[in-house]
């Protein structure tokens, strides 16, 4: 027989009775179950004659972790999901109102939903570790918080720090949580959160949540129906579409339930919300942001059908090349317990690389203590030397990106390194066999392709060639957990596929310019359609000149010449000296920190539009630029570069800043309908040629009406 | 349809809408009062004749709240049985309530109405009355902005530039401060005086007679930190993604000034006109309100002139002198460039820039400032207009008679 989901202990000495939430699995969620078990356990408590105040714990490592996604994924029933939030709305408002204090025991995360079920508490004691995570993340799933928080929360810490913590979905840790006021105080240990629970609920504290009170004002000065208030709203209105430029409709969702609102009593409040919340739930977005932020995360995180191994044997990694990459990688190595030797061939490269660490650990690991502090630098030295690499286990070369460099290194390297240690490349484009020509043992040698800033970026893009082993495979992917990447294996080719992805975007855009498309509305285009940064923009970032040399690449590894109107601006621009930010020009001007769009860029087009309309221009540039990279995507997984399409998602996303509102560019082509995307490459390839040629696979997938994942 | 005539105009002059404006210490409901008892007592009215009373005011919250038209009625000793109604039309409310009054009598539903309208902005804080326009679904869903950032993004559709808008509103200044030498405003303007009779009040306050183009080029750009920093700007680009930046070319010197201010019509018609023996200066000839683009939202006054042209059956060229509203430069600029029309012909004795513009005042005001010097030139035709928030525009066309 299964156990009871939720178990109720009662303290007759203390009157404290505790409610453990246990439900099956391994975490407690938001879910018909908790719906059918909380009450009546919560009930029960009630009933405890003496009863003083009850404590919300959890038998599980997380306090709870939020609404059952899975539901919410399939449903896109409105009256159902009414019915649904009401009772939870109901069993939280019963918290609230019951009588008696209640307080929630807070020993794991508690998120979404769970951080919900906090708030309806009366007080939140954390315990203070850094797993500990407190949020509300809904709006990265296209959602927003569904069970009060959207009330609550403002009402517990003012509009303004509320409608950051919502609109942007973050997730804190317990020290930032109570410092923001998300919860009341921290306790050491688990024993500690119990201990401080009891004394709270024994210093008999008024059993009324603030909001229910007659005089209720929002806490910070700023009440929803002022001038203050008007500001606040219009202001976070705007610097919302500044950053999601309207792509994203759940932060929009969530600040337009806090207004609604807020101007509300709590119960009609509520109402609002959940309206708010259905309508996203329902919404096409959600969906595909859930696919892939959710289902395809996890399954890629997974790697189910990869290779493992018991003991990766890495302990200590070597990194050639101490630039932006070299030693962030360094800092990161580092930060997860690596040892860490940061190799360059000049001193004064060297250090700057090992200051750069040094600010990374200034600024990233505040929390620290000095010596704590001093211990992880360190854990890294620099050399200039090859031969103190000799006790690496991992070697990942980050030096410029010209292969007979690469294959120079790799060479000295392997002659000192010891056996057993995997040589890994972290090139961004050049085909791992190529390099591992160079090496004397290809099968421990890997592609590892990070993003700039290393730091910040969450992917790893793993490439494995043909003669890579399982083993080193396995070995590679073990590192790339325990620095927290989230890695995709892809197969050897040039470009990889990010690479493919990122160029096909940029290039795109490129094109656009010389065939006389309006600068301005290609950028404009991008983000409209949700994409993280603007191609020209970030073009100028990467350098036209490297972008110049990769079509050399391309050319030699394509076996033909590269001869577009996009491809002869970019040369074009570099023969003018216009090689991107770095030079001061490029797409854009520079002066200082801002940045205007070369007026002569219009000198340099190869042909002229005549619409003149700005918004039939912005959507033909829209198409184009999320076509192109669809069909590159779809291109890299016929040629098997890819070896999923939740790969494909998830590598687009993380890795080149696809947009995230699409769900991916397998996706974004399910959503716009295979046979109209079919249709629209048919169109530009009749009118530019083979670049836009449609893969016989979509064509026939298109034909029988299929798409790359189940209709929601 | 009868004629609807104006009988005469007046307005209170204009105090500088702070703390430190002769007019800060004087109710709204008596500037109003101010000038119905200074049109009451110039047409010898008998008011108990009265059909209605309209007043435009634009924030009606706290003292300017609850129809501060029938308090004023009251105020202002007219008979117990004259009504009153108050209009919002933001700042075409004045000239809403003129030509609302206008169509009552032309229709014969009314005979005599008094038009005007009201705002104490030194007192009533403009945008303190909230409204559906502060719900962020309007920044989500429209790209709405505050009214600067449409007049500088106006300006930047029309490479309108900053030294242009200067210059134009030196003009105004130099226009009005010449305007206000000779007497022009004097006509019309009813001075304001407290219970003792002691007076406030009896010219416009708002001038700059020194402001030269030199000296308003120093003035820092009034909106572009709103615009840049609080990401306001990055609204307008769903509507206008061609525009790269905006050029934040207005300030405070070559906006429309705050100030407090009423006025007061008598529109009637010709039963009116025969049975009360009045003497009309005037008749409106066509009005017309139009909605236009609401992210831009200033630019209402073209197609609003378009508009009552054509109700008119008249050609731009068949006006004489315009009003249009200088609720910032670049609107009669605009206004000039898009409808051809000469400068020389627009806000001759200055406008809003130098004199301020009291929202829910400001057309009944412009009507009478026409009227004014359509007879000081012996001219006929004039054509007052304005821009209003939300993308609105409102002309009125009158001809001296």
């Amino acid at each position: 027989m299964m156990q009871e989901q939720f178990k109720v202990d009662f303290d007759s000495d203390s009157g404290i009775a505790t409610i453990w939430m246990q439900m099956n699995g391994r975490a407690n969620k938001i879910n018909p179950a908790f719906g059918a078990g909380f009450k009546p356990a919560f009930e029960a408590a009630l009933k405890h004659d003496g009863l003083q105040g009850i404590i919300i714990a959890s038998s599980h490592k997380d306090f709870c972790v939020g609404a059952d996604i899975d539901f919410v994924y399939e449903t896109r029933d409105p009256e159902k999901l009414s019915e649904t939030i009401a009772g939870f709305h109901q069993n939280l408002r019963r918290i609230e109102t019951c009588g008696k204090p209640v307080v929630a025991a807070i020993t794991g995360s508690a998120l979404g939903g769970g951080y919900e079920l906090a708030l309806a508490c009366h007080h939140r004691i954390a315990l203070d570790k850094p797993s500990v995570q407190i949020g509300l993340p809904e709006v990265n799933l296209g959602l927003i918080p569904g069970g009060g928080g959207t009330q609550r929360l403002p009402r517990l810490i003012g509009l303004q720090p509320a409608l950051e913590v919502i609109a942007q979905g973050q997730i804190v840790r317990a020290n930032k949580a109570v410092s923001k006021g998300l919860v009341n105080d921290l306790a050491k240990t688990n024993e500690d959160v119990f201990e401080k629970a009891a004394h709270w609920i024994k210093s008999g504290p008024k059993p009324k949540q603030p909001w229910d009170e007659s005089t209720f004002q929002f806490p910070g000065g700023v009440q929803p129906d002022s001038a203050m208030g008007r500001q606040l709203f219009a202001g976070g209105a705007a610097m919302l579409v500044k950053k999601t430029n309207g792509a994203f409709r759940a932060p929009e969702a969530a600040v337009q339930a806090v207004y609604e609102g807020s101007h509300l009593d709590f119960d009609s409040a509520l109402k609002i919300e959940a309206r708010y919340f259905i309508t996203c739930v329902i919404s096409d977005q959600s969906k595909d942001m859930i696919r892939t932020f959710w289902f395809h995360k996890n399954t890629v995180e997974r790697q189910s059908e990869l290779p493992t191994i018991e003991d990766a044997r890495i302990k200590t990694v070597g990194i050639l090349g101490a630039g932006m990459m070299g030693a962030g990688l360094a800092f990161i190595c580092a930060r997860r317990g690596y040892q860490v030797i940061l190799k360059d061939i000049g001193q004064e490269a060297l250090q700057r690389g090992l200051s750069h660490v040094k600010t990374q650990v200034e600024t990233r690991m505040r929390y620290l203590s000095a010596d704590e502090k001093d211990a992880l630098l360190g854990q890294i030295s620099g050399t200039l030397s090859v031969d103190d690499l000799s006790e690496c286990d991992l070697i990942i070369e980050a030096v410029f990106e010209n292969i007979d460099l690469k294959h120079r290194v790799i060479k000295e390297t392997e002659a000192v390194i010891k056996d057993d240690a995997i040589f890994a490349s972290n090139t961004s484009a050049l085909p791992i066999a190529d390099l591992a020509k160079a090496s004397v043992r290809p099968d421990r040698f890997i592609g590892l392709h990070f993003f700039s800033p290393v730091e910040q970026m969450p992917l790893l893009e793993v490439i494995q060639s043909k003669q890579t082993s399982e083993e080193t495979l396995a070995r590679a992917l073990d590192f790339g957990r325990q620095i927290k990447k989230t890695s995709i294996v892809v197969n050897d080719g040039y470009g990889f596929y990010t690479t493919r992805l990122f160029s096909a975007y940029v290039m795109e855009a490129a094109q656009l310019v010389a065939q006389g498309y309006p600068p301005i509305l290609i950028e404009r285009a991008a983000a409209a359609a949700g994409m993280v940064v603007p191609p020209l923009k970030v073009f100028d970032e990467v350098t036209l000149s490297l972008a110049a040399h990769g079509f050399e690449m391309r050319e030699h590894y394509d076996g033909k010449p590269l001869n577009e109107p996009g491809v002869r601006l970019v040369r074009a621009l570099v023969d003018l000296g216009r090689c991107g930010k770095s030079s001061g020009q490029g797409f854009y001007e520079y002066e200082g920190k801002k940045r205007v769009l070369w007026p002569g860029l219009a000198d340099l087009t190869e042909s002229q539009i005549t619409e003149t309309d700005p918004h039939v221009l912005l959507k033909t540039c829209q198409d184009r630029l999320m076509l192109s990279q669809a069909l590159e995507a779809i291109r890299c997984l016929d040629e098997g570069i890819l070896r999923s399409t939740a790969d494909g998602e998830i590598g687009a996303i993380f890795g080149v800043g696809f947009a995230p509102n699409t769900g991916g560019p397998f996706a974004w082509c399910d959503r716009r309908g295979l046979g109209s995307v079919v249709e629209s490459l048919d169109g530009l390839a009749h009118q530019y040629g083979e670049r836009y040629q449609v893969p016989d696979r979509l064509r026939q997938m298109a034909q029988n009406g299929e798409q790359f994942f189940p209709r929601v | 349809m009868s004629e609807a005539y104006i009988f005469d105009a007046v307005r209170t002059p204009r105090g500088r809408g702070k703390k430190s404006g002769r007019l800060h210490t004087v109710k709204a409901v008596d500037l109003l009062g101010t000038a119905l008892r200074g049109l009451q007592r110039r047409t010898e009215l008998d008011t108990s004749i009265l059909d209605d009373v309209t007043i435009g005011c634009v924030t009606q919250v706290g003292e300017q709240g609850a129809c501060i038209g029938r308090t004023a009625v009251l105020e202002a000793g007219y008979d117990e049985s004259v009504p009153a109604v108050t209009l919002n039309r933001f700042c075409g409310s004045g000239l809403e309530a003129v030509n609302g009054a206008a169509a009552k009598v032309a229709s014969g539903f009314c005979d005599l109405v008094v038009a005007g309208g009201v705002e104490s902005m030194s007192r009533v804080q403009m945008g303190s009355d909230g409204g559906a326009i502060w719900d962020p679904t309007m920044a989500f869903e429209y790209g709405t902005v505050p009214q600067g950032i449409s007049a500088d993004l106006l300006a930047t559709l029309n490479a309108i530039s900053r030294k242009e808008a200067d210059s134009f509103a030196a003009r105004s200044q130099l226009n009005a401060a010449q305007a206000q030498a000779r007497g022009a405003f004097k006509k019309s303007v009813e001075p304001v005086y407290d219970q003792n009779g002691l007076l406030l009040l009896d010219e416009d306050e708002h001038l700059r007679p020194e402001t030269t183009e030199d000296s308003l080029s120093q003035l820092r750009p009034a909106f572009q930190m709103m615009g840049t920093q609080f990401g306001i700007n990055a609204l307008t680009q769903k509507r206008y993604p061609q525009v790269e930046r905006i050029n934040h070319i207005h300030t405070a010197g070559n906006s429309s000034g705050i100030v407090d201010g009423a006025a007061a019509i008598l529109i009637g018609n010709a039963s009116a006109k025969d049975t009360y023996g009045l003497r009309p200066r005037a008749r409106i000839r066509a009005l017309a309100s139009v909605g236009d683009e609401p992210v831009l939202m200033l630019s209402g006054p073209v197609p609003a002139t378009q508009r009552v042209l054509r109700k008119a059956g008249m050609q731009i060229g068949d006006i004489d002198l315009f009003e249009v509203n200088e609720a910032f430069a670049a609107v009669p600029l605009f206004f000039a460039k898009e409808l051809g029309v000469d400068l020389a012909r627009v806000n001759v004795n200055g406008g809003a820039i130098a004199l301020g513009h009291p929202l829910g005042a400001t057309g009944a005001v412009l009507l009478g400032t026409v009227l004014d010097e359509l007879e000081a030139r012996d001219l006929t035709t004039g054509l007052v207009t304005l821009c209003i928030g939300g993308g609105m525009g409102i002309a009125t066309i009158i001809e001296r008679v």
